[in-house]
């Protein structure tokens, strides 16, 4: 069909875009080191993220990763399959990359009066390779250096407004718990390669069965492996930086930190026990069901986050709290997962972190217009806001009931499909029907908290009088974006909901 | 060889809980970090040790990723300390609470 075919290595291209915008950007810096040109480099950063988009969505729409038996070109394995290019790679490779072209347009005006600009820009387009090159990581090494990658950027990211002490604070709690579960991630990776002799994933499913005498360091190094992924998706245990570093954080990077990293946290989770720790052979071997684990977790994360977050005054504080909530509905992919099948939950997980990229995205670059305007940060000083700004405000009540999961919006629908890949789950494993009914208690809290924001800015009146505000261009278009993408995701949720199925049963065969 | 695996991990295990309680224990945010730094080293000599058990080179190649990546977060972690103390005067982790939930 094919005129000529691309090498192997293109199929990286996404990343590769990503990582070329990055140095381009350190080119532009270094022509001009004070450049606060903010047309050219927003403009570079956002052409940059959209190209690695459109080469994502191409190449899925091509068939790569997908297995030539099923009339795709077959999954691409490079460096000796260190890195695998599949359709859960380029799945999330579309989630990071659109997220971080929509905050890159934001951050135009969100950062407007900001020193260092191009610095700016470089870091998130580094994080953002970094993901990406999570997502296609196959071997604990691959993973380990993306994961940090992605991390060291971020830290900087969240602590770069240098003289606000909330931005330093929040950044310095993300970089100590960031570096304490990066160590204890580190260590885990020590004891699986001590109790199998390899790094690369495939090569430590094969060698399970020999690591027989060493199922406690297995164990105890699985154990450790999810500390690390808890850190990076911000569920619990390692929860505890999310709601200061996003607090504290500029709210475009809250934005990037909330959507894509957590993304990309749940991509290396899915590729790690999915490939490297097989159910059945793993469960002999270490003598626990690694579930188990998954299905606490899930339950104690969303009824931690959503608890907590209607406990809020704080806007981006609730954001926060709602974000660890969501991290443990994408958990139940992981919860539901049995040895015949799980595909409907893993995939319902990855729809589930797609749309959140938008509508949480979304809601977080309200807050950052908010934040632009110095309205304030409570809920009562958002009361009245569709007064002088109606466009945004219904763009928010968009993102509210679509993260609250109410019919027709996308967070419905996601959220149907985890629900019924709980129920279908709990056939082979009669836990997962308390995670389902967690699933809906949770929901049905979350909407007092979405809703009383919604209420706040549609029927409250504002408790003193307020000048017009302004209309920020790039700003704006982000949110609109965003919102408009929240909405499309309907009527293109059965192609969203097959790819991502079809992406969960490659990688789990 | 004449040590067995079980010594290198006991070692690693020590070193890393000794890292794990200097983090538990310490307000200064450096010898937070230095703490950090002792339990990446306890895994780089779980590594070490486990090439030569298991006879291939991959961990040691593995630790030195892992040398390079630890140096990379201290730099990270400097300047984060570096703006701490101009903002707030100390390198004490529990000075900055402005955000409490």
């Amino acid at each position: 069909m094919a005129v000529f075919e691309l090498p192997d290595w293109a199929a990286l291209a996404p990343a590769l875009i990503l990582v070329a915008t990055a140095l381009a950007l350190f080119v532009i810096d270094s022509i001009n080191p004070h450049t606060k040109n903010r047309s050219l480099l927003a403009g570079t950063t956002a052409v940059g993220s959209l190209a690695a988009l459109g080469v994502a969505v191409w190449f899925m729409v091509a068939g790569v990763g997908t297995p030539t038996a099923a009339g795709g070109r077959g999954v691409v394995e490079l460096f000796g399959g260190q890195l695998v290019v599949d359709q859960m790679a380029l799945f999330f490779m579309t989630v990071v990359s659109v997220v971080t072209a929509l905050v890159a347009v934001a951050s135009y005006d969100y950062m407007g009066d900001h020193a260092y600009q191009a610095e700016y820009y470089s870091l998130m387009m580094l994080a953002a390779t970094g993901m990406a090159t999570m997502a296609a990581a196959n071997s604990l090494v691959t993973i380990f250096i993306a994961l940090e990658l992605a991390s060291l950027p971020s830290y900087a990211l969240v602590s770069i407004l240098k003289d606000n002490r909330g931005s330093v604070e929040g950044g310095l709690k993300y970089f100590l718990i960031g570096a304490l579960s990066s160590a204890i991630f580190v260590y885990g990776i020590s004891l699986v390669y001590g109790a199998t002799g390899h790094l690369q994933l495939e090569a430590i499913a094969d060698n399970l069965q020999g690591a027989g005498e060493y199922g406690g360091l297995l164990g105890l190094g699985i154990l450790m492996l999810i500390g690390g992924f808890a850190f990076k998706t911000a569920s619990v245990p390692f929860h505890f930086w999310a709601p200061d570093a996003y607090e504290g954080a500029p709210a475009p990077v809250a934005a990037f930190l909330s959507s894509a990293s957590k993304a990309a946290g749940f991509v290396i989770a899915f590729r790690v026990f999915t490939t490297a720790f097989p159910l059945e052979p793993t469960t002999a071997v270490i003598g626990v069901d690694w579930t188990l684990a998954f299905i606490i977790l899930a339950i104690v994360t969303m009824t931690l986050g959503n608890f907590a977050a209607a406990t809020q005054d704080n806007v981006k504080r609730m954001l926060a709290y709602s974000s660890i909530g969501h991290a443990g509905y994408a958990l139940i992919g992981l919860a539901g997962l049995s040895a015949d099948g799980g595909e409907i939950v893993m995939g319902a997980a990855m729809m589930h972190l797609l749309v959140y990229g938008f509508m949480n995205t979304g809601a977080f670059l309200f807050v950052a217009l908010a934040e632009y305007w110095g309205v304030g940060r409570t809920f009562e000083d958002y009361n009245g806001l569709s007064n002088q700004a109606p466009v945004a405000c219904f763009a928010l009540g968009i993102f509210m009931f679509s993260l609250a999961g109410i019919p027709p919006l996308g967070g419905f629908w996601s959220k149907y499909f985890l629900f019924t890949g709980a129920i279908q789950a709990a056939t082979a494993n009669s836990a997962m029907l308390i995670v389902a009914a967690a699933l809906v208690v949770n929901s049905a809290i979350s909407l007092y908290y979405y809703a009383r924001l919604v209420k706040a800015v549609w029927i409250e009146d504002p408790v003193s009088g307020r000048d017009t505000l302004a209309q920020p261009t790039g700003l704006y278009a982000a949110i609109i974006f965003a919102a408009v993408l929240t909405v499309v995701a309907l009527p293109v949720f059965g192609p969203i909901a097959d790819a991502a199925l079809e992406a969960a049963t490659v990688a789990i065969s | 060889m004449n040590v067995p695996i079980e010594y290198f991990v006991l070692l690693s295990m020590a070193l890393f809980s000794i890292g794990l309680f200097g983090i538990l224990t310490r307000r200064n945010a450096l010898m937070f970090l230095m703490s950090v730094e002792i339990m990446v080293n306890a895994a780089n000599i779980n590594l070490i040790a486990f090439a030569l058990y298991h006879g291939n080179l991959t961990g040691q190649v593995f630790a030195l990723f892992v040398m390079a990546l630890a140096a990379a977060e201290v730099a990270i972690g400097l300047g984060i300390i570096l703006v701490l103390y101009r903002n707030f005067r100390d390198v004490d982790v529990t000075v900055p609470t402005t955000m409490r939930w």
